[in-house]
């Protein structure tokens, strides 16, 4: 089966952005709960969340305040590419025109979330309906590949599909890693010992992987453990690791895939500059810049070799 | 004419079907049913676009859940009157681009040919597989009072709705489970199965497998849907014009990630004076540099062939009557709707004196646009027209105003009232014809309206042939 290079173009985006909603959708909701356990004195803030959509913080003079203003930005704000409501829909307009390759079913699933999207975004900023809202956006991202599990051919569109939703996995996985380094950089936030363990919890729980984390390493929750599981952990689907080596499966899946393997390759020298013990903002910061940048090199690999011509 | 009830008010035998729904579940059944399948309409993405709404490039089909009723016996007419219609226009077409024997021999007027805005000199001599030129046709059939099907005008260039046919069923059924069970209402899925049938068939060399593509102006166009619907049932690629690269050897190839791969056969859905900057408009940024000499050298086939909307112009229509007679030697099966055509003084004379009466449009616009209908319009617009007349004739044609038929439609809250409808059967026309049971049936929801395109606020409904036991009418 070939595969139109503008098509691979749109799944594969489609791909990302799907999973950027379903990931921001994770982080928003571990983050509220961590938020609702932590004493106000401890002064938690949403403000640097905005941080995982690449953007710079939001500063606000009232607690209630920023809250709704960060939610609403990483939410319901249709200007901001970072929110759930703007990814749901690129991810729509992307499938939308690549229906011909994609199973019916997977048509049905966008259109239910871009619904839901659409009706309950504004509303989902509040409190009340925020957990609903961002469950049901959990659940409809992943019944989507479920679907594209149980009925697509693996031909070129399904690798161009999982390997979108691989690397924004790995992406966001490295972004969440990056805020908390920015925390630590921040003396306002350098708590006590029980709070710190308490925001690393915060980590693992934002990429849905504390009861894994807990299985695999049997200890408490310490800064060097986590970030040597999100980082390293060979078994964890969310894992850095984990995530390139389905990227470099995926790769090898593709015609003729050289130049993307080396940019698989370096991303994975990377990783393996990465220290788990740095234990200071500083260090934690350079590794994930490090990450970042090849993983951005890894997507130019991929739009140079399949996408462009 | 009503199509549920007869003069003398009793139900008619066909929409027996209709009243037990309609009495059955009652007002609030009927409203719960409609915001059901309006749900499944948006689950479903079934989309149309509106080029002047602005932003919003994709809104949900407008669709009145109650289906419009046809007797599978008055169908079988139709149907074949269609595949009559069809032939002889194809053999008309093939005729006009070779021999021309119908000029030659005076049925149809050489000057018509000479003005055609849709005849293209470049198609001259270009024999398409099995002498077909519009392999897929739509046309627009209404029902006058006296009970009979008329066709309106015929689409032969991109007719588009056939997908959305396939989505009122598919949403009817999910709607309706339970009439579908005890009724026998003709299926129409086999569409897309005869259409790619049809497009294979056509492939240069007799080719096994031919890669058919569908070739789509873009994600911005109105019928982008449906171009991207008929991909996903063919399992054809669906192309945009940069996909596409002919080669010095004649041979259209894809764009894709393992290079190029050559394509056998294009559905276009691009107007003719797009496909290819080099021959045609050479500003068209989605046509495909020499695609017209690839099919010329028969390295390509392209559904409809260019050149074969010559066939649907208004003025032409006229001449189908005369068209279906000369090639077929038969009389024709369904009528024609009487037509005035400009160009003869004395027929421009009756539709000038007589424009209060008439609906005038002009030969080569579609979607509805530049008609005007007489007994609906104030003076200016009618002076306008008839100066627009006079100034190009050539260009206008007149008909009657058909009172068309009407059919029980949801008109506010659980309400019924009775609006006005047309219906587009789509024909499959290659080696063999197919048309399909029914078709699209579009209603004007408006009151009293009869304008009934969905870009003019038209909804549409699944249209059912009912076989009816005991047969005969």
């Amino acid at each position: 089966m070939a595969l139109l290079s503008r098509v691979a173009d749109r799944v594969h985006w489609g791909a990302r952005y799907i999973e950027r909603a379903e990931d921001t959708a994770r982080v928003l909701r571990a983050f509220g709960d961590l938020y609702v356990d932590f004493p106000v004195a401890a002064g938690l803030t949403w403000g640097p969340l905005v941080a995982i959509t690449g953007e710079a913080p939001i500063v606000s003079d009232s607690a209630d305040r920023g809250e709704r203003e960060v939610l609403h930005r990483l939410i319901a704000d249709a200007s901001n590419p970072g929110s759930i409501i703007a990814a749901v829909e690129a991810a729509r307009e992307n499938l939308r025109t690549t229906r011909e390759v994609m199973p019916r079913e997977a048509w049905l699933a966008i259109n239910q979330i871009a619904r839901l999207a659409r009706d309950e975004a504004p509303r989902a900023v509040g409190r009340r309906n925020r957990d609903w809202f961002l469950t049901r956006v959990i659940e409809i991202s992943r019944r989507l590949d479920g679907v594209l599990e149980s009925t697509m051919t693996r031909d070129p569109a399904w690798h161009m599909w999982r390997l979108g939703r691989l690397v924004e996995r790995a992406d966001m996985t490295t972004r969440v890693l990056g805020v908390r380094a920015a925390s630590l950089l921040r003396p306002a936030e350098s708590l006590g010992a029980d709070l710190a363990d308490v925001q690393w919890m915060g980590v693992l729980r934002s990429l849905s992987a504390l009861q894994m984390y807990q299985r695999a390493v049997r200890g408490p929750i310490e800064a060097g453990d986590v970030m040597r599981f999100l980082l390293f952990h060979e078994g964890f689907p969310r894992s850095v690791r984990s995530c390139l080596v389905g990227i470099q499966s995926e790769v090898l899946a593709l015609p003729d895939p050289r130049e993307v393997l080396e940019a698989v390759g370096d991303a994975l020298a990377a990783l393996d500059a990465c220290d788990p013990e740095a234990s200071d903002g500083w260090a934690i910061d350079a590794d994930m810049d490090r990450l970042q940048v090849s993983l951005v090199a890894l997507d130019r690999a991929i739009i140079s070799r399949y996408f462009t011509w | 004419m009503d199509e549920r009830f007869a003069p003398d008010g009793t139900a008619r035998r066909s929409s027996a079907i209709l009243s037990e729904l309609l009495d059955g579940i009652g007002a609030e059944g009927l409203e719960e049913r409609q915001r059901a399948a309006e749900a499944e309409i948006l689950t479903m993405g079934i989309t149309f676009t509106v080029y002047s709404d602005g932003d919003n490039i994709d809104r949900a089909w407008p669709f009145d859940v109650i289906p419009r009723i046809i007797d599978g016996s008055e169908w079988d007419g139709v149907e074949a009157g269609l595949v009559q219609r069809l032939r002889a226009l194809n053999a008309f077409i093939d005729d006009l681009y070779n021999d021309q024997r119908i000029i030659a021999d005076g049925v149809f007027p050489a000057e018509l040919l000479a003005d055609s805005a849709n005849y293209r000199p470049e198609c001259r001599g270009v024999h398409p597989a099995h002498g077909v030129w519009a392999h897929i046709s739509g046309s627009d059939l209404v029902r006058h009072d006296d009970g009979q099907f008329y066709v309106l005008e015929d689409n032969l260039r991109v007719p588009s709705g056939v997908s959305y046919m396939l989505e009122n069923r598919a949403v009817t059924k999910r709607v309706f489970p339970d009439l579908f069970e005890r009724q026998s209402i003709r299926p129409v899925d086999n569409y897309t199965d005869e259409l790619n049938r049809l497009l294979v068939s056509i492939a240069p060399g007799a080719k096994r497998n031919p890669q058919v593509a569908v070739l789509t102006p873009g994600v911005f166009n109105s019928a982008y849907f449906e171009h991207s619907f008929l991909a996903q049932r063919m399992g054809a690629e669906l192309v945009e014009g940069d996909d596409l690269v002919v080669g010095v050897d004649g041979v259209v190839s894809m764009r894709t990630i393992e290079g190029l791969a050559p394509v056998d056969v294009i559905y276009r859905r691009i107007d003719d004076l797009f496909l290819d900057p080099e021959v045609f408009r050479s500003d068209s940024l989605i046509g495909v540099p020499g695609l017209m000499r690839a099919w010329r050298e028969g390295t390509v086939a392209i559904a409809n062939a260019p050149g074969a909307g010559v066939a649907d112009d208004k003025v032409v229509y006229a001449w189908v009557p005369d068209i279906i007679r000369y090639y077929t030697g038969d009389e024709p099966l369904i009528p024609n709707v009487p037509t005035w055509r400009c160009m003869y003084a004395d027929e421009r004379r009756h539709v000038l004196d007589n424009l209060r009466e008439l609906v005038v449009k002009p030969a080569n616009e579609s979607g509805g646009y530049g008609i005007v209908i007489g007994d609906r319009a104030d003076d200016a617009t009618l002076r306008e027209c008839a100066a627009a007349i006079e100034a190009d004739p050539r260009n206008w044609v007149a008909q009657p105003i058909l009172a068309l038929s009407t059919v029980p439609t949801i008109v506010g809250d659980g309400e019924i009232g009775q609006r006005h409808v047309d219906l587009r059967p789509f024909i499959l026309t290659g080696e063999r014809s197919f048309v399909t049971p029914g078709g699209l049936t579009r209603v004007a929801l408006p009151e009293g309206s009869l304008v009934v395109n969905s870009s003019q606020g038209g909804g549409s409904k699944d249209t059912w042939v009912v076989d009816v036991e005991g047969g005969g009418a």
